[in-house]
C-alpha cells in the first residue's frame, strides 16, 4: 500500500481557487470600469494618501485660478477707469493750454471753465467707480471715496482709507489688488493732486490768471495717474503669468494623479483575459472531477 | 486438539469478523458526504493460537474494534488556523466596511476642507460680498456635517460590532453546552467499552465551529476533554460547560466575563477577538483621528477668526463651536457657531472692505493643525493607515485560508472516505466472507461424512 493517501475530496481546494479567481476578475473588471487602480484605500494605501494630497493641491490650484479670474475683472475695471481719467486729464490739459494762449475772450474762457467743471465731475465719477458693489479706489473702506466738498481746497474730500488688500494666488504668493484712491489721485501731494490741479485750473481760467502754472499742475497730476496706472498693468501681468504657471501646475498634478491611479487598460484587458481563461480551466477541472468510482465497475 | 467443530467455530468467527468489517465499509460509504466524519477501519487481529505438543493451532480472526482514523495533531492545527481565520475574517470584513468612509469621493472630508478654503479664497477677492460670505458659512457647515456623518457612521459600526460581540458570546455558550453534553455521552460509551467515534466526530465539528469564534485550547485526558481559552479560562471541563457572560462597561459596550473574570482584552483569536479588536481599538482609533483633525481645524480657524474684524467692524468670534481641550468626541458634534455671514472676520483692520484676515484664515490650510501635520496630510495618513490595515490583514487572511484549505486537504487524505478504497475493501471482505462460508459448507460436508460413515456405501 502506498504511504500517501490522496485526499478523496479535491472539491474544497478547487472551489477556493475558483473563488480567488472570481475575486481577481471582479477587481480587474472594476479597475477597467473606473479606469483607476485605486478604488478603495486598501487597493494601494500610500497611493490613496497621495491621491488625497494631489487632489487637495489640485483644488487649491483651481481655487487660485478662480481668484485670479475674479480679481482680473477688478484690475481691468481699474485700468480702463484710469485710462479714462488720463483721457479726461489730457482734455483738461489741452483746454488749459488753449486758455493759456491769452487770445481767448472772456466768454470763451467761461466756456472752457464750464467744460473743465464737467471734466472735474467726470473724473470725480470715475474716481468713484465700483466693481461688484465695492468702490475700487476707496482703499479698504466701503463708503463712496470721493465727494464734492467746497470746504476743501481741492473741492473734493476723500472718505476712503489708505489701506490695501492682497489676495493669495499661489502657495505663499500674495498679490496686492488695489491702490488707495488718495494715492492714485495724488491727494495732498504737491503737483500731483488730480482734483486740486483741476480745481486750480478752473479757478485760474475763471480768473484768467496763473493758467500756465495750473496747466503745469494738471500735467504733473496726469504724470502721477499714469505712473499709478502701471501698478494695475503690473498686477495684471503678474496675475496672468501666475495663471499660466497654475495651468501648468494643474496639468502636472493631473499627470501625477494619472501616474498614481490610472489603470493600464491594455494590461488590464490581457489580465482579465488570462483570469477568465484560468477560471474556465478551473471550472473544467471541477467539471472533470471523476464522477465514477470503483463501485461503477463492480458487477 | 484440532477438530471439525473447532474449524467450524473458526469459520463462523471469520464470518462475523468479515461482516463487521463490511459494517465499517457500509458506514463509510453512507457517510461519504458527512462533514467531520472520520472513516472507520476494522481492526482485525489473529485470535490467540492454541499449542498442543509441538503443533500450533490457529484460532481464526477477531474483529477487535472499528477504529476511526484521526490525526489529533492535524485537527489541532486546523482548530488553531480556524481561530486565526475567524479573527482575520471578522477584522477584514469590518475594516472593509469602515474604509468605505475613507474612500475618495467628491463629498469626503478632504474635498470639504478644500471647498471651505476655496470659498475663503473667493471671499478674499471681494470681502464685502454677502453671498460669498454665505458661501464660506455654507462650506463651513458642509465641513462640520461631513465630520459629523463620518464619525456617526463609525460609531454606529462600533455599536453593531458590540451587538455582534453579545451574539458571538451566545453562540460560544451554545457550542460549549453541546460539547459538554457530547463529552458526557462519549465518556459513558467509552466507560462501557463501546465505540463513541460518531460522537467524537460531532465533537470535532463543534470544536471547529467554536474555534472560529474564540481562542480555544483542548486538553484530552482518557475519556474526557477540557477546553480552555488560550489564557487558561475553562470553557468546558468534561461534562460541564462554563458560560461566558457579558457586562456593560463604562463606555457602554459589552465586556466578556468568564466565571466573573473580565477576559475582554485577553482574547487573542477567533471571531470574538476580531470583533473586540475592531470595537475597542481600530474604530475608536479612527474616530479619535477624526476628532483630532476636526478639533485642530476648528481651534485654528476659531483663533484666526477671532484675530480679525467682521463686516460691522466688531472683533471676530469663534467660527465653530469650541472643542474641548482634548477634542474628544468633537468630530461627532462639530458645528458652525455663527449664523450671520457678516460675522466672518475677513477684515484685519476693522474696515469693511479689508480682506487682510482672510489670509490668516486661509493659512490654516497649510498650517500644522493636527498631529503636527497639515489637515490634508493628517487625513491622508489616516487613510493610508486604514488602507494598510485592510490590505495587510486581507493578505494574512488569504494565506490563512490557503493554509486552512491545505490542512483540511491533509486531514481529508487521512480521515476522508474514498469510495474506490471502500469498493475494493468491500470486494475483499465479500470474498473473505464467501471463503469462510465455503469453509462452513466444507466442514458441514465433512461432518456429514463422519456422521453417516456407517451407512455410506463404499
Amino acid at each position: 500500500m502506498s504511504s500517501i493517501r490522496v485526499n478523496p475530496f479535491p472539491m474544497p481546494d478547487l472551489l477556493a481557487a475558483l473563488e480567488q479567481l472570481q475575486q481577481q476578475t471582479a477587481t480587474t473588471t472594476l479597475e477597467l470600469a473606473t479606469g483607476s487602480t485605486i478604488n478603495k484605500p486598501s487597493d494601494n494605501p500610500s497611493g490613496a494618501a497621495e491621491v488625497i494630497r494631489l487632489n487637495a493641491s489640485s483644488s487649491q490650484s483651481d481655487s487660485f485660478q478662480s481668484t485670479i479670474g475674479s480679481i482680473n475683472g477688478q484690475f481691468s475695471t481699474a485700468d480702463s477707469t484710469l485710462s479714462s481719467v488720463v483721457t479726461s486729464l489730457q482734455s483738461a490739459l489741452s483746454l488749459g493750454v488753449e486758455a493759456a494762449g491769452g487770445t481767448l475772450s472772456s466768454t470763451d474762457l467761461a466756456d472752457i471753465a464750464t467744460e473743465l467743471t464737467s471734466i472735474q465731475s467726470q473724473v470725480l465719477s470715475l474716481a468713484n467707480t465700483s466693481y461688484q458693489g465695492q468702490y475700487i479706489f476707496a482703499g479698504t473702506a466701503t463708503a463712496q471715496p470721493f465727494v464734492l466738498n467746497p470746504a476743501q481746497p481741492s473741492g473734493v474730500s476723500y472718505n476712503g482709507n489708505t489701506d490695501t488688500n492682497k489676495v493669495t494666488i499661489g502657495a505663499g504668493y500674495q498679490l496686492q489688488i488695489n491702490l488707495p484712491g488718495s494715492q492714485v489721485f495724488g491727494l495732498g501731494s504737491t503737483g500731483g493732486d488730480v482734483f486740486q490741479s483741476i480745481h486750480d485750473l478752473i479757478t485760474a481760467v475763471q480768473n484768467n490768471t496763473g493758467i500756465g502754472t495750473a496747466v503745469n499742475e494738471v500735467d504733473a497730476a496726469l504724470g502721477n495717474v499714469t505712473t499709478q496706472r502701471t501698478f494695475y498693468d503690473d498686477a495684471m501681468n503678474q496675475a496672468q503669468s501666475q495663471q499660466t504657471y497654475l495651468n501648468s501646475q494643474s496639468l502636472s498634478l493631473s499627470q501625477q494623479l494619472n501616474t498614481v491611479t490610472a489603470a493600464n487598460v491594455a494590461t488590464l484587458a490581457s489580465q482579465l483575459e488570462s483570469e477568465q481563461t484560468a477560471q474556465t480551466a478551473t471550472l473544467e477541472a471541477i467539471g472533470n472531477t471523476p464522477q465514477k468510482s470503483l463501485f461503477d465497475y463492480l458487477s | 486438539m484440532s477438530s471439525l467443530f473447532s474449524a467450524l467455530s473458526i469459520a463462523t468467527g471469520a464470518l462475523a469478523a468479515e461482516q463487521g468489517a463490511m459494517d465499517a465499509t457500509t458506514n463509510n460509504v453512507a457517510n461519504v458526504n458527512t462533514p467531520g466524519y472520520s472513516r472507520l477501519v476494522p481492526v482485525l487481529v489473529e485470535s490467540d493460537p492454541v499449542t498442543l505438543g509441538s503443533v500450533r493451532y490457529g484460532q481464526g480472526v477477531t474483529l477487535q474494534q472499528l477504529e476511526s482514523v484521526r490525526d489529533p495533531i492535524l485537527q489541532l492545527q486546523i482548530d488553531q488556523e480556524t481561530q486565526t481565520q475567524g479573527q482575520l475574517n471578522t477584522f477584514v470584513s469590518s475594516m472593509q466596511q469602515a474604509q468605505v468612509q475613507f474612500t475618495s469621493s467628491s463629498t469626503d472630508i478632504p474635498s470639504q476642507i478644500s471647498n471651505f478654503f476655496s470659498s475663503l479664497n473667493q471671499l478674499s477677492a471681494d470681502p464685502t460680498n454677502v453671498s460669498l460670505r454665505q458661501g464660506v458659512l455654507t462650506a463651513a457647515g458642509n465641513l462640520a456635517t461631513v465630520f459629523n456623518s463620518t464619525s456617526a457612521s463609525l460609531t454606529q459600526q462600533r455599536a453593531s460590532t458590540d451587538l455582534n460581540v453579545t451574539q458571538t458570546v451566545q453562540q460560544v455558550n451554545q457550542l460549549t453546552g453541546q460539547i459538554a453534553t457530547l463529552n458526557t455521552q462519549i465518556s459513558q460509551l467509552q466507560g462501557l467499552g463501546q465505540d463513541a467515534s460518531s460522537f467524537e466526530d460531532q465533537r470535532d465539528v463543534l470544536i471547529g465551529q467554536l474555534s472560529g469564534l474564540i481562542d480555544v485550547s483542548s486538553i484530552k485526558s482518557d475519556n474526557s476533554l477540557t477546553l480552555t481559552t488560550s489564557n487558561g479560562t475553562a470553557l468546558v471541563v468534561g461534562g460541564q460547560s462554563f458560560n461566558l457572560t457579558t457586562q456593560t462597561n463604562a463606555s457602554g459596550y459589552q465586556d466578556v466575563y468568564a466565571q466573573g473574570v473580565d477576559i475582554t482584552s485577553k482574547l487573542t483569536s477567533g471571531q470574538l477577538a476580531g470583533l473586540i479588536q475592531v470595537r475597542d481599538q481600530t474604530l475608536p482609533g479612527l474616530i479619535s483621528n477624526l476628532d483630532t483633525l476636526a478639533s485642530g481645524l476648528a481651534n485654528s480657524l476659531n483663533t484666526a477668526n477671532e484675530q480679525g474684524f467682521d463686516l460691522n467692524g466688531n472683533a471676530g468670534t469663534a467660527l465653530f463651536t469650541p472643542p474641548s481641550v482634548s477634542g474628544q468626541g468633537y468630530a461627532a458634534t462639530m458645528a458652525v457657531q455663527i449664523t450671520n455671514p457678516a460675522l466672518i472676520a475677513a477684515s484685519s483692520d476693522g474696515t469693511a472692505g479689508s480682506n487682510g484676515n482672510v489670509a490668516v484664515l486661509s493659512a490654516v490650510q497649510n498650517a500644522n493643525v493636527a498631529g503636527g501635520q497639515t489637515p490634508t496630510d493628517y487625513y491622508s495618513s489616516v487613510v493610508a493607515n486604514v488602507g494598510n490595515d485592510v490590505s495587510n490583514s486581507s493578505a494574512e487572511l488569504t494565506s490563512s485560508q490557503l493554509a486552512l484549505t491545505q490542512l483540511q486537504g491533509q486531514l481529508g487524505s487521512v480521515s476522508g472516505v474514498s469510495l474506490d478504497e471502500e469498493a475494493s475493501n468491500m470486494v475483499q471482505y465479500q470474498r473473505a466472507y464467501d471463503a469462510a462460508a465455503n469453509v462452513v459448507t466444507t466442514v458441514n460436508d465433512m461432518l456429514y461424512t463422519v456422521i453417516n460413515m456407517d451407512t455410506l456405501t463404499v
